[in-house]
């Protein structure tokens, strides 16, 4: 949590998704932005995207927290900004894991942050697309009714283990909406670029936010605990390569979570390209070794090195279990890989723009304990550390 | 009139035991179909080369994880087999590499190509539920009868092409009593005779029940005008597609499993399909509102055009959508109609040139 004590309120009669479409409203009414980035439900009624809006009228039937996340929000900050920075100031209104995502992003090279003013809301979690949509349209008060009791039963199963659903890092505004007090919201600012804005539109800090926190922190705290508990569990079940090919036994390859995770970028990921089409004697050579091959071949290792490349950049948003065909909790999966490699750096992915990406950082003093020993190696013992530990299965030079 | 082989078990267990001689004689060294691949029963193709793996084949179960003629292409894209392997494939699966061939994606050298007359497949998410297993005897009857299997895929209940037209060996399956007793191989090919000469069996002349095949035809002639009436094909103009694809999030997931989609950079990933700030900034002077979904219908119909003269209708677009819209049945109708002007059935002929790369003089004089 940050360190802000005090937010700017706003009075919110008509429910927290209709203050902060007031606020957008504002916002572009006073010229303090150009267009604002929302989700919005689509013209058939039965989706919601995201639309940059420029004409406060298009706001009216925006939904700040739609009940599903059919694209993630860095994606289309990435595809505005991929190709340069417009002068378009944006106030881009998104959840938590999609601005921190954002972040990710801009690390990247993928998203020019210059113009944009990213706004986060409290987020109760989004339901899973298959629900949603198979959910013959009772997925829109399936939402409602959840969220508004802050029970995460129905949502993604990573966001019923997000401890990062409020405030996270990354974001310039932050709006709270948990148990906040009299029908309002709380709007915090977390960067001289979202001061800006809020000073701009005349909001000044001068609530206590106090209450707030203390109930965010309340159920950080209890979903740090689910997430452990989910994260053992899930060990247990894919610890080994058995385990794991296990649970991706009925992976189709088809890469769809590939394309609809926001790390990653790649116009050509390394698994569709020549370096993973072999010739079919190699095919056969790899068949006859165990009697047989699985169709499609390199599944797994799709997936190993798609957790390699991206996980500690992975936010836990759970597109990636949402897109797969075959239901493999991928999400969970990567969460639990990305967890444990984002601790082993120090890393929270998002978290500030200013902490550069662990993997393209040179650190002198970092992991010395896999390290191997240069006296040990002059000595002949080139598999031990200065601790006498061996590190390292030895292969005769 | 052609040969038949006759064995005397059902037909899944005689499939098994013919592939199992092909390789254990040496006739193959290879052998791809189905079978159980994971300790929890997944079930998905594999290249078996040891034959006590067949152990755990299931040549007919009705499933199609992948789209065999698009993985066959994948494996036989940078070199041909270079030993002889049988393969068991769908008929849609089988166009859709004959396809795939005629575009040098692929080749169907050392390939001994078995398929069925097709019952249909069930939906990938029963596969994931684990429901299929409970819905067999249910399949199995339906295939004896020439009835369609409730619960199959749409675009399998909707498929009039379940006769192979390139296949080297037909287990005749639909609308055929004796299915579960005994096996009958249509060898429609000299290559197709030629393997299976020497294998414990039945030799004689036959041919299939055409009567019963149109009878069956009919049938599902009939439950495609009714199913693409359910999703309201009929008036699919400019308005009518745009809503129908609403849901879309473009995950690409339909053009990832489609045979036909076999570019290795689809043209919607390049940077040429993607916008600058310019674009951005001009749209929302225009408009004042834009869907960041950019482009959802304009990719729809660039793929529409670009593989609708190949495309087989197998179904499996519609069954990896995580929106579930009915892609088997727009491509379906599209396919038709493209195929249908050029008087042309992919993959039913691989000496049939590809009619937008075949040059004919006089064609369309109408619209010139």
């Amino acid at each position: 949590m940050t360190d802000i004590r005090k937010g700017a309120s706003l009075p919110a009669d008509g429910g927290a998704q209709k203050g902060i479409i007031d606020f957008a409203t504002q916002a572009l009414r006073q010229g303090a932005v150009d267009a604002v980035l929302i989700p919005r439900r689509v013209t058939a009624g039965d989706s919601f995207a995201y639309f940059l809006i420029r004409d406060e009228a298009f706001l009216k039937e925006a939904s700040p927290l739609p009940p599903i996340m059919p694209v993630q929000g860095a994606r289309v900050i990435s595809s505005i900004t991929g190709y340069g920075r417009s002068k378009t100031r944006i106030a881009a209104i998104m959840r938590p894991c999609e601005a921190r995502a954002t972040i990710e992003l801009a690390k990247l090279s993928q998203v020019d942050l210059e113009y944009v003013t990213i706004i986060t809301m409290d987020c109760p979690g989004v339901i899973p697309l298959s629900d949603y949509f198979e959910g013959a349209g009772e997925g829109d008060k399936l939402f409602e009714d959840a969220s508004q009791n802050w029970s995460s039963e129905p949502m993604r199963p990573v966001c019923r283990i997000c401890d990062m659903f409020s405030a996270s890092g990354g974001q310039d505004i932050h709006i709270g909406t948990l148990g906040t007090r009299n029908g309002s919201i709380m709007f915090t600012a977390n960067s001289p670029k979202g001061e800006d804005l809020l000073n701009r539109l005349g909001m000044s800090a001068e609530e206590d936010i106090s209450g707030w926190e203390t109930r965010v922190n309340k159920l950080i705290d209890e979903r740090k605990k689910e997430r452990k508990q989910n994260n053992d569990a899930l060990r247990a079940e894919i610890e080994g390569i058995d385990k794991l090919a296990q649970a991706f036994s009925t992976c189709i390859n088809c890469h769809n979570c590939m394309r609809v995770c926001p790390i990653c970028y790649c116009r050509q990921c390394h698994f569709d390209s020549d370096n993973m089409k072999f010739g079919f004697e190699d095919y056969l050579t790899r068949a006859e070794a165990r009697g047989g091959l699985r169709i499609p071949t390199d599944s797994l290792l799709f997936h190993i090195g798609r957790m390699l490349h991206m996980s500690l950049s992975c936010v836990s948003c759970g597109m990636c279990e949402d897109a797969c065909p075959t239901d493999i909790p991928v999400s969970q999966i990567f969460t639990l890989v990305g967890d444990r490699n984002q601790e082993a750096f120090s890393y929270v992915p998002g978290r500030s723009v200013d902490e550069t990406l662990p993997l393209t950082t040179f650190e002198e003093d970092e992991f010395q304990e896999v390290e191997q020993s240069y006296a040990a190696v002059s000595a002949g013992q080139e598999n031990y550390n200065d601790q006498g530990i061996e590190v390292r299965q030895g292969r005769k030079r | 009139m052609t040969k038949v082989l006759k064995l005397d078990k059902g037909a899944n267990d005689s499939l098994k035991d013919l592939l199992r001689s092909l390789l254990e004689s040496g006739k193959v060294k290879g052998v791809v179909t189905l079978g159980r691949t994971g300790e929890d029963g997944t079930i998905s193709y594999s290249l078996i080369t040891n034959p006590d793996h067949l152990e755990s084949a299931m040549p007919l179960f009705p499933l199609m994880p992948v789209n065999l003629g698009k993985q066959l292409s994948r494996l036989t894209l940078v070199e041909a087999a270079g030993e002889p392997i049988a393969v068991v494939l769908r008929p849609c699966e089988l166009r859709a590499l004959v396809e795939l061939v005629k575009r040098t994606q692929g080749s169907l050298d050392n390939i001994l190509v078995i398929s069925s007359t097709c019952g249909g497949v069930y939906p990938l998410e029963m596969a994931v539920k684990g429901n299929i297993e409970e819905h067999l005897p249910e399949y199995w009857k339906a295939v004896q009868q020439g009835e369609l299997a409730p619960n199959t895929r749409l675009a399998c209940q909707a498929c009039e092409y379940f006769v192979p037209y390139t296949a080297d060996i037909t287990i005749s399956l639909l609308g055929n009593k004796a299915v579960d007793t005994e096996a009958t191989f249509f060898l429609n090919t000299e290559k197709g005779k030629g393997t299976v000469e020497g294998i414990k069996g039945k030799f004689a002349e036959g041919e299939l029940d055409m009567a019963t095949i149109e009878r069956i035809r009919g049938k599902r002639k009939a439950e495609k005008e009714k199913l693409s009436d359910q999703v309201e094909l009929k008036n699919l103009g400019i308005d009518e597609i745009a809503k129908t694809f609403s849901r879309c999030i473009g995950c690409r997931n339909c053009s990832a499993v489609c045979p036909a989609c076999y570019c290795h950079v689809c043209f919607f990933q390049t940077e040429t399909s993607q916008h600058g700030p310019l674009y951005y900034e001009t749209q929302l002077k225009k408009t004042g509102c834009i869907n960041m979904l950019s482009d959802t219908t304009f990719y729809h119909l660039v793929r529409l055009f670009h593989v609708s003269i190949s495309c087989t209708a197998c179904g499996q677009c519609a069954d990896v959508c995580p929106a579930d819209i009915p892609l088997w049945a727009i491509s379906l109708k599209a396919s038709e109609a493209v195929q249908g002007a050029f008087d042309y059935l992919a993959g039913r002929n691989i000496e049939e040139g590809l009619p937008l790369t075949t040059f004919v003089p006089e064609e369309f004089a109408g619209v010139i």
